[in-house]
Protein backbone atom coordinates (compact mmCIF):
# COMPACT_ATOMS: atom_id res chain seq x y z
CA UNK A 1 0.00 0.00 0.00
CA UNK A 2 2.73 2.45 0.97
CA UNK A 3 4.71 1.69 -2.19
CA UNK A 4 1.59 2.59 -4.19
CA UNK A 5 1.27 5.86 -2.30
CA UNK A 6 4.92 6.55 -2.96
CA UNK A 7 4.38 5.95 -6.64
CA UNK A 8 1.43 8.37 -6.68
CA UNK A 9 3.36 11.16 -4.99
CA UNK A 10 6.50 10.65 -7.09
CA UNK A 11 4.35 10.65 -10.27
CA UNK A 12 2.64 13.79 -9.06
CA UNK A 13 5.94 15.62 -8.63
CA UNK A 14 7.69 14.24 -11.72
CA UNK A 15 5.87 16.45 -14.21
CA UNK A 16 6.62 19.63 -12.32
CA UNK A 17 10.40 19.41 -12.31
CA UNK A 18 12.21 16.11 -12.79
CA UNK A 19 10.33 15.18 -15.95
CA UNK A 20 8.96 18.59 -16.85
CA UNK A 21 7.57 18.09 -20.37
CA UNK A 22 9.02 21.32 -21.77
CA UNK A 23 12.35 21.84 -20.03
CA UNK A 24 13.41 18.24 -19.33
CA UNK A 25 11.67 16.13 -21.99
CA UNK A 26 11.52 18.83 -24.70
CA UNK A 27 8.05 17.73 -25.79
CA UNK A 28 5.23 19.83 -27.22
CA UNK A 29 7.52 22.47 -28.71
CA UNK A 30 4.88 23.62 -31.19
CA UNK A 31 2.56 25.27 -28.62
CA UNK A 32 5.56 26.35 -26.54
CA UNK A 33 6.87 28.42 -29.42
CA UNK A 34 3.57 29.47 -30.92
CA UNK A 35 1.20 30.51 -28.13
CA UNK A 36 3.54 32.03 -25.56
CA UNK A 37 3.36 35.59 -26.90
CA UNK A 38 0.93 36.51 -24.12
CA UNK A 39 -0.16 34.93 -20.83
CA UNK A 40 -3.87 34.55 -21.45
CA UNK A 41 -3.66 32.33 -24.56
CA UNK A 42 -0.84 30.36 -22.91
CA UNK A 43 -2.98 29.65 -19.86
CA UNK A 44 -5.96 28.70 -22.04
CA UNK A 45 -3.75 26.37 -24.06
CA UNK A 46 -2.47 24.85 -20.80
CA UNK A 47 -5.99 24.13 -19.57
CA UNK A 48 -6.94 22.58 -22.92
CA UNK A 49 -3.91 20.29 -22.73
CA UNK A 50 -4.74 19.30 -19.13
CA UNK A 51 -8.32 18.49 -20.17
CA UNK A 52 -7.26 16.39 -23.17
CA UNK A 53 -4.45 14.71 -21.25
CA UNK A 54 -6.66 13.67 -18.34
CA UNK A 55 -9.50 12.43 -20.58
CA UNK A 56 -7.27 10.50 -22.97
CA UNK A 57 -5.22 8.98 -20.14
CA UNK A 58 -8.44 7.77 -18.49
CA UNK A 59 -9.73 6.16 -21.69
CA UNK A 60 -6.38 4.64 -22.65
CA UNK A 61 -5.85 3.29 -19.14
CA UNK A 62 -9.32 1.70 -19.15
CA UNK A 63 -8.79 -0.07 -22.45
CA UNK A 64 -5.12 -0.93 -21.97
CA UNK A 65 -5.81 -4.66 -21.62
CA UNK A 66 -7.87 -4.77 -24.81
CA UNK A 67 -5.28 -3.01 -27.00
CA UNK A 68 -3.65 -4.92 -29.83
CA UNK A 69 0.01 -3.85 -29.84
CA UNK A 70 0.19 -3.00 -33.54
CA UNK A 71 -3.04 -0.97 -33.43
CA UNK A 72 -2.27 0.96 -30.25
CA UNK A 73 -0.99 4.18 -31.84
CA UNK A 74 -4.13 4.29 -33.98
CA UNK A 75 -6.30 3.95 -30.88
CA UNK A 76 -4.32 6.64 -29.03
CA UNK A 77 -4.68 9.08 -31.90
CA UNK A 78 -8.40 8.36 -32.23
CA UNK A 79 -8.93 8.96 -28.50
CA UNK A 80 -6.86 12.14 -28.44
CA UNK A 81 -8.50 13.55 -31.59
CA UNK A 82 -11.94 13.05 -30.04
CA UNK A 83 -11.13 14.99 -26.90
CA UNK A 84 -9.29 17.72 -28.78
CA UNK A 85 -12.36 18.24 -30.96
CA UNK A 86 -14.51 18.49 -27.83
CA UNK A 87 -12.05 20.95 -26.26
CA UNK A 88 -12.12 23.01 -29.45
CA UNK A 89 -15.93 23.12 -29.45
CA UNK A 90 -16.02 24.07 -25.75
CA UNK A 91 -13.54 26.87 -26.37
CA UNK A 92 -15.53 28.18 -29.33
CA UNK A 93 -18.70 28.17 -27.26
CA UNK A 94 -17.44 29.65 -23.99
CA UNK A 95 -14.22 31.50 -24.85
CA UNK A 96 -14.70 32.71 -28.45
CA UNK A 97 -12.01 35.37 -28.05
CA UNK A 98 -9.38 32.87 -26.94
CA UNK A 99 -10.50 30.49 -29.66
CA UNK A 100 -9.70 33.13 -32.29
CA UNK A 101 -6.42 34.01 -30.59
CA UNK A 102 -5.24 30.39 -30.51
CA UNK A 103 -6.52 29.70 -34.02
CA UNK A 104 -5.17 26.45 -35.46
CA UNK A 105 -3.13 25.60 -32.36
CA UNK A 106 -6.11 24.06 -30.56
CA UNK A 107 -6.75 21.38 -33.24
CA UNK A 108 -2.97 20.90 -33.35
CA UNK A 109 -3.03 19.55 -29.77
CA UNK A 110 -3.84 16.25 -31.50
CA UNK A 111 -0.22 15.98 -32.61
CA UNK A 112 1.19 17.28 -29.33
CA UNK A 113 3.71 14.60 -28.39
CA UNK A 114 3.20 15.10 -24.64
CA UNK A 115 -0.26 13.57 -24.88
CA UNK A 116 0.57 10.63 -27.13
CA UNK A 117 3.80 10.19 -25.17
CA UNK A 118 1.98 9.91 -21.85
CA UNK A 119 -0.60 7.54 -23.37
CA UNK A 120 2.22 5.30 -24.58
CA UNK A 121 4.60 5.61 -21.62
CA UNK A 122 2.20 5.75 -18.72
CA UNK A 123 -1.51 5.21 -19.33
CA UNK A 124 -1.16 2.04 -21.41
CA UNK A 125 0.89 0.40 -18.66
CA UNK A 126 -0.60 1.70 -15.41
CA UNK A 127 -3.90 1.59 -13.57
CA UNK A 128 -6.49 4.36 -13.60
CA UNK A 129 -5.30 6.25 -10.51
CA UNK A 130 -1.65 6.52 -11.59
CA UNK A 131 -2.75 7.54 -15.11
CA UNK A 132 -4.93 10.37 -13.84
CA UNK A 133 -2.26 11.60 -11.42
CA UNK A 134 0.32 11.46 -14.20
CA UNK A 135 -1.94 13.43 -16.55
CA UNK A 136 -2.57 16.13 -13.95
CA UNK A 137 1.12 16.34 -13.07
CA UNK A 138 2.34 16.53 -16.67
CA UNK A 139 -0.44 18.93 -17.66
CA UNK A 140 0.25 21.26 -14.74
CA UNK A 141 4.00 21.18 -15.42
CA UNK A 142 3.33 22.08 -19.04
CA UNK A 143 0.90 24.87 -18.14
CA UNK A 144 3.21 26.45 -15.56
CA UNK A 145 6.16 26.38 -17.96
CA UNK A 146 4.06 27.86 -20.74
CA UNK A 147 2.88 30.66 -18.43
CA UNK A 148 6.41 31.47 -17.24
CA UNK A 149 7.69 31.76 -20.81
CA UNK A 150 4.62 33.77 -21.82
CA UNK A 151 5.02 36.11 -18.85
CA UNK A 152 8.63 36.90 -19.84
CA UNK A 153 7.66 37.51 -23.47
CA UNK A 154 4.55 39.54 -22.69
CA UNK A 155 6.42 41.66 -20.14
CA UNK A 156 9.26 42.49 -22.53
CA UNK A 157 7.09 43.00 -25.62
CA UNK A 158 4.27 45.06 -24.10
CA UNK A 159 5.26 45.85 -20.50
CA UNK A 160 2.24 43.92 -19.27
CA UNK A 161 1.56 40.60 -17.57
CA UNK A 162 -1.94 39.17 -17.96
CA UNK A 163 -2.84 42.49 -19.63
CA UNK A 164 -2.00 44.37 -16.40
CA UNK A 165 0.64 47.07 -16.80
CA UNK A 166 3.85 46.29 -14.93
CA UNK A 167 6.33 48.45 -16.82
CA UNK A 168 4.85 51.74 -18.08
CA UNK A 169 5.67 52.01 -21.79
CA UNK A 170 6.93 55.13 -23.53
CA UNK A 171 3.68 55.39 -25.51
CA UNK A 172 1.73 55.63 -22.25
CA UNK A 173 4.15 58.20 -20.82
CA UNK A 174 6.44 55.79 -18.97
CA UNK A 175 10.08 54.84 -19.55
CA UNK A 176 9.94 51.30 -20.97
CA UNK A 177 10.59 50.81 -24.67
CA UNK A 178 8.75 47.61 -25.72
CA UNK A 179 10.83 44.95 -27.46
CA UNK A 180 8.58 44.09 -30.38
CA UNK A 181 10.90 41.21 -31.31
CA UNK A 182 9.81 39.33 -28.19
CA UNK A 183 6.30 39.11 -29.65
CA UNK A 184 7.65 37.55 -32.85
CA UNK A 185 8.84 33.95 -33.30
CA UNK A 186 12.43 35.02 -32.58
CA UNK A 187 11.35 35.99 -29.06
CA UNK A 188 9.94 32.50 -28.55
CA UNK A 189 13.20 30.80 -29.53
CA UNK A 190 15.35 33.15 -27.44
CA UNK A 191 13.15 32.82 -24.33
CA UNK A 192 12.94 29.04 -24.64
CA UNK A 193 16.70 28.75 -25.20
CA UNK A 194 17.54 30.89 -22.18
CA UNK A 195 14.98 28.99 -20.08
CA UNK A 196 16.55 25.66 -21.08
CA UNK A 197 20.03 26.98 -20.28
CA UNK A 198 18.96 28.12 -16.80
CA UNK A 199 17.28 24.79 -16.05
CA UNK A 200 20.36 22.87 -17.27
CA UNK A 201 22.68 24.95 -15.10
CA UNK A 202 20.50 24.31 -12.04
CA UNK A 203 20.40 20.57 -12.77
CA UNK A 204 24.20 20.38 -13.23
CA UNK A 205 24.73 22.23 -9.95
CA UNK A 206 22.39 19.81 -8.19
CA UNK A 207 24.26 16.79 -9.54
CA UNK A 208 27.67 18.09 -8.56
CA UNK B 1 -14.18 -17.49 -42.91
CA UNK B 2 -11.16 -17.70 -40.66
CA UNK B 3 -9.86 -14.48 -42.13
CA UNK B 4 -13.03 -12.57 -41.25
CA UNK B 5 -12.86 -13.86 -37.70
CA UNK B 6 -9.25 -12.69 -37.48
CA UNK B 7 -10.10 -9.22 -38.76
CA UNK B 8 -12.98 -8.85 -36.32
CA UNK B 9 -10.79 -10.01 -33.45
CA UNK B 10 -8.16 -7.46 -34.32
CA UNK B 11 -10.33 -4.48 -35.06
CA UNK B 12 -13.52 -4.70 -33.00
CA UNK B 13 -12.16 -2.28 -30.40
CA UNK B 14 -11.29 0.26 -33.07
CA UNK B 15 -14.71 0.04 -34.73
CA UNK B 16 -16.62 0.20 -31.45
CA UNK B 17 -14.62 3.13 -30.09
CA UNK B 18 -14.83 5.00 -33.39
CA UNK B 19 -18.63 4.83 -33.09
CA UNK B 20 -18.59 5.79 -29.42
CA UNK B 21 -16.24 8.73 -29.98
CA UNK B 22 -18.26 9.85 -33.00
CA UNK B 23 -21.38 9.81 -30.86
CA UNK B 24 -19.61 11.78 -28.12
CA UNK B 25 -18.55 14.48 -30.58
CA UNK B 26 -22.02 14.59 -32.15
CA UNK B 27 -23.66 15.10 -28.75
CA UNK B 28 -21.20 17.84 -27.76
CA UNK B 29 -21.64 19.53 -31.10
CA UNK B 30 -25.44 19.41 -30.85
CA UNK B 31 -25.29 20.88 -27.36
CA UNK B 32 -22.95 23.74 -28.25
CA UNK B 33 -23.69 24.64 -31.88
CA UNK B 34 -26.33 27.25 -31.03
CA UNK B 35 -23.96 29.02 -28.69
CA UNK B 36 -21.12 28.96 -31.22
CA UNK B 37 -23.35 30.39 -33.96
CA UNK B 38 -24.60 33.07 -31.59
CA UNK B 39 -21.01 33.97 -30.69
CA UNK B 40 -20.09 34.38 -34.35
CA UNK B 41 -23.13 36.55 -35.03
CA UNK B 42 -22.44 38.66 -31.92
CA UNK B 43 -18.89 39.28 -33.04
CA UNK B 44 -20.10 41.08 -36.18
CA UNK B 45 -22.86 42.96 -34.34
CA UNK B 46 -20.48 44.09 -31.58
CA UNK B 47 -18.04 45.49 -34.12
CA UNK B 48 -20.89 47.23 -35.97
CA UNK B 49 -22.22 48.67 -32.70
CA UNK B 50 -18.83 50.18 -31.91
CA UNK B 51 -18.66 51.76 -35.38
CA UNK B 52 -22.23 53.18 -35.42
CA UNK B 53 -23.30 53.57 -31.80
CA UNK B 54 -26.52 55.37 -32.86
CA UNK B 55 -28.03 52.46 -34.74
CA UNK B 56 -30.06 49.97 -32.77
CA UNK B 57 -30.64 47.38 -35.46
CA UNK B 58 -28.57 45.88 -38.24
CA UNK B 59 -30.67 44.12 -40.83
CA UNK B 60 -28.90 41.81 -43.22
CA UNK B 61 -29.60 42.66 -46.86
CA UNK B 62 -29.38 40.55 -49.96
CA UNK B 63 -25.76 39.85 -50.86
CA UNK B 64 -24.31 41.61 -53.88
CA UNK B 65 -21.93 39.83 -56.21
CA UNK B 66 -18.75 41.70 -57.14
CA UNK B 67 -15.43 40.84 -58.71
CA UNK B 68 -12.69 39.99 -56.22
CA UNK B 69 -9.12 41.20 -56.57
CA UNK B 70 -8.42 37.99 -58.46
CA UNK B 71 -11.36 38.73 -60.82
CA UNK B 72 -13.57 35.90 -59.56
CA UNK B 73 -17.17 36.44 -58.45
CA UNK B 74 -17.68 36.82 -54.71
CA UNK B 75 -20.76 37.63 -52.65
CA UNK B 76 -20.54 40.58 -50.28
CA UNK B 77 -22.63 40.57 -47.11
CA UNK B 78 -24.41 43.88 -46.59
CA UNK B 79 -26.04 45.20 -43.44
CA UNK B 80 -28.34 48.19 -43.15
CA UNK B 81 -28.00 50.13 -39.91
CA UNK B 82 -31.41 51.32 -38.75
CA UNK B 83 -32.51 53.49 -35.85
CA UNK B 84 -36.17 54.52 -35.35
CA UNK B 85 -36.94 53.31 -38.87
CA UNK B 86 -34.35 55.67 -40.34
CA UNK B 87 -31.37 54.38 -42.30
CA UNK B 88 -28.20 55.40 -40.47
CA UNK B 89 -25.68 53.84 -42.81
CA UNK B 90 -24.51 50.73 -44.55
CA UNK B 91 -22.00 48.12 -43.52
CA UNK B 92 -20.35 45.50 -45.65
CA UNK B 93 -17.80 42.75 -45.24
CA UNK B 94 -14.72 43.11 -47.40
CA UNK B 95 -11.88 40.65 -47.72
CA UNK B 96 -8.72 40.13 -49.68
CA UNK B 97 -5.08 39.17 -49.45
CA UNK B 98 -3.01 40.64 -46.63
CA UNK B 99 0.70 40.26 -45.90
CA UNK B 100 0.47 36.83 -44.30
CA UNK B 101 -3.11 35.68 -44.72
CA UNK B 102 -6.59 36.76 -45.76
CA UNK B 103 -7.82 39.93 -44.09
CA UNK B 104 -11.54 40.28 -43.42
CA UNK B 105 -12.81 43.77 -42.64
CA UNK B 106 -16.17 45.20 -41.84
CA UNK B 107 -16.56 48.64 -43.39
CA UNK B 108 -19.26 51.16 -42.50
CA UNK B 109 -20.33 54.01 -44.80
CA UNK B 110 -22.96 56.70 -44.26
CA UNK B 111 -26.52 56.41 -45.56
CA UNK B 112 -25.86 58.14 -48.89
CA UNK B 113 -22.64 56.16 -49.43
CA UNK B 114 -20.57 59.33 -49.61
CA UNK B 115 -18.32 59.10 -46.60
CA UNK B 116 -16.66 56.21 -44.83
CA UNK B 117 -17.64 56.01 -41.17
CA UNK B 118 -14.92 53.56 -40.27
CA UNK B 119 -13.72 50.00 -40.51
CA UNK B 120 -12.91 47.21 -38.14
CA UNK B 121 -10.76 44.10 -38.60
CA UNK B 122 -12.82 40.92 -38.26
CA UNK B 123 -10.05 38.45 -39.00
CA UNK B 124 -6.41 38.82 -39.92
CA UNK B 125 -3.09 37.14 -39.34
CA UNK B 126 -0.69 40.05 -39.87
CA UNK B 127 2.73 40.17 -38.19
CA UNK B 128 2.36 41.01 -34.48
CA UNK B 129 3.80 44.40 -33.66
CA UNK B 130 3.90 45.52 -37.31
CA UNK B 131 1.06 44.55 -39.65
CA UNK B 132 -1.45 44.05 -36.86
CA UNK B 133 -1.30 47.80 -36.19
CA UNK B 134 -3.92 48.17 -38.95
CA UNK B 135 -6.42 47.98 -36.09
CA UNK B 136 -4.70 50.80 -34.16
CA UNK B 137 -6.22 54.25 -34.06
CA UNK B 138 -3.37 56.01 -35.95
CA UNK B 139 -4.24 54.09 -39.09
CA UNK B 140 -7.94 53.45 -38.59
CA UNK B 141 -8.91 57.02 -37.71
CA UNK B 142 -7.77 58.21 -41.13
CA UNK B 143 -10.70 56.36 -42.70
CA UNK B 144 -13.38 57.96 -40.53
CA UNK B 145 -14.84 60.67 -42.73
CA UNK B 146 -12.82 59.86 -45.84
CA UNK B 147 -14.78 60.10 -49.11
CA UNK B 148 -15.96 56.91 -50.80
CA UNK B 149 -13.70 57.46 -53.77
CA UNK B 150 -10.57 55.62 -54.72
CA UNK B 151 -8.26 55.78 -51.71
CA UNK B 152 -4.50 56.15 -52.13
CA UNK B 153 -1.78 55.01 -49.81
CA UNK B 154 0.99 57.54 -49.21
CA UNK B 155 4.16 56.95 -47.23
CA UNK B 156 4.59 60.55 -46.08
CA UNK B 157 1.69 62.81 -45.27
CA UNK B 158 -0.48 64.30 -42.60
CA UNK B 159 -2.43 61.50 -40.91
CA UNK B 160 -4.73 64.00 -39.17
CA UNK B 161 -5.98 65.41 -42.46
CA UNK B 162 -9.06 63.44 -43.51
CA UNK B 163 -9.03 62.92 -47.28
CA UNK B 164 -8.59 60.10 -49.75
CA UNK B 165 -4.86 59.91 -48.95
CA UNK B 166 -4.15 57.31 -46.29
CA UNK B 167 -0.75 57.47 -44.58
CA UNK B 168 0.89 54.06 -44.31
CA UNK B 169 2.06 52.54 -41.02
CA UNK B 170 5.85 52.63 -40.94
CA UNK B 171 7.18 49.08 -41.07
CA UNK B 172 3.90 47.74 -42.39
CA UNK B 173 3.46 49.17 -45.87
CA UNK B 174 2.20 45.90 -47.33
CA UNK B 175 -0.52 45.50 -44.71
CA UNK B 176 -1.50 49.18 -45.05
CA UNK B 177 -1.70 48.82 -48.81
CA UNK B 178 -3.70 45.60 -48.49
CA UNK B 179 -6.40 47.27 -46.39
CA UNK B 180 -6.66 50.20 -48.82
CA UNK B 181 -6.88 47.81 -51.79
CA UNK B 182 -9.52 45.64 -50.12
CA UNK B 183 -11.66 48.66 -49.24
CA UNK B 184 -11.21 50.23 -52.69
CA UNK B 185 -12.09 47.07 -54.56
CA UNK B 186 -15.23 46.27 -52.59
CA UNK B 187 -16.46 49.80 -51.92
CA UNK B 188 -16.21 51.17 -55.46
CA UNK B 189 -18.01 48.20 -57.02
CA UNK B 190 -20.67 48.15 -54.31
CA UNK B 191 -21.36 51.86 -54.76
CA UNK B 192 -22.16 51.35 -58.45
CA UNK B 193 -24.24 48.21 -57.86
CA UNK B 194 -26.20 49.76 -55.01
CA UNK B 195 -26.94 52.88 -57.08
CA UNK B 196 -28.20 50.63 -59.89
CA UNK B 197 -30.42 48.73 -57.48
CA UNK B 198 -31.80 51.95 -56.04
CA UNK B 199 -30.70 51.10 -52.52
CA UNK B 200 -29.00 54.48 -52.34
CA UNK B 201 -29.75 57.70 -54.24
CA UNK B 202 -27.25 59.81 -56.15
CA UNK B 203 -27.56 63.37 -55.01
Amino acid sequence: MSSNENKVSSTLLAGLWKENPVFRLLLGMCPVLAVTAACKPALTMGFCVIFVLVCSNIVVSLMRNLLKPHLRILMFTLTIATFVTIADLLLKAFQPEMSTALGPYVPLIIVNCIIIGRAEACASKNDLLISIVDAISMGTGFTITLCVLAAVRELLSTGKIFELTVLPTVEAGGWFVPWTAMMLPVGAFVTLGLGLAIVNVICKKKQA
Amino acid sequence: MLKIKYFVQQSWLLVVSAFMFGLLIAVTNAALIDRINANNANKVTDKLKSLIPDADEFSKQESITIKSQQQSNVDVEIYKAVSDGQCQGWAFKAFGAGFADKITLIVVVDKSFEKIVGFSVLASNETPGFGDRISNSFYRDQFAGAPTEKLNLVKVGDADEIDSDIVAISGATVSSQAVVDIINNTMLQLKIKMLEKGMIQDE
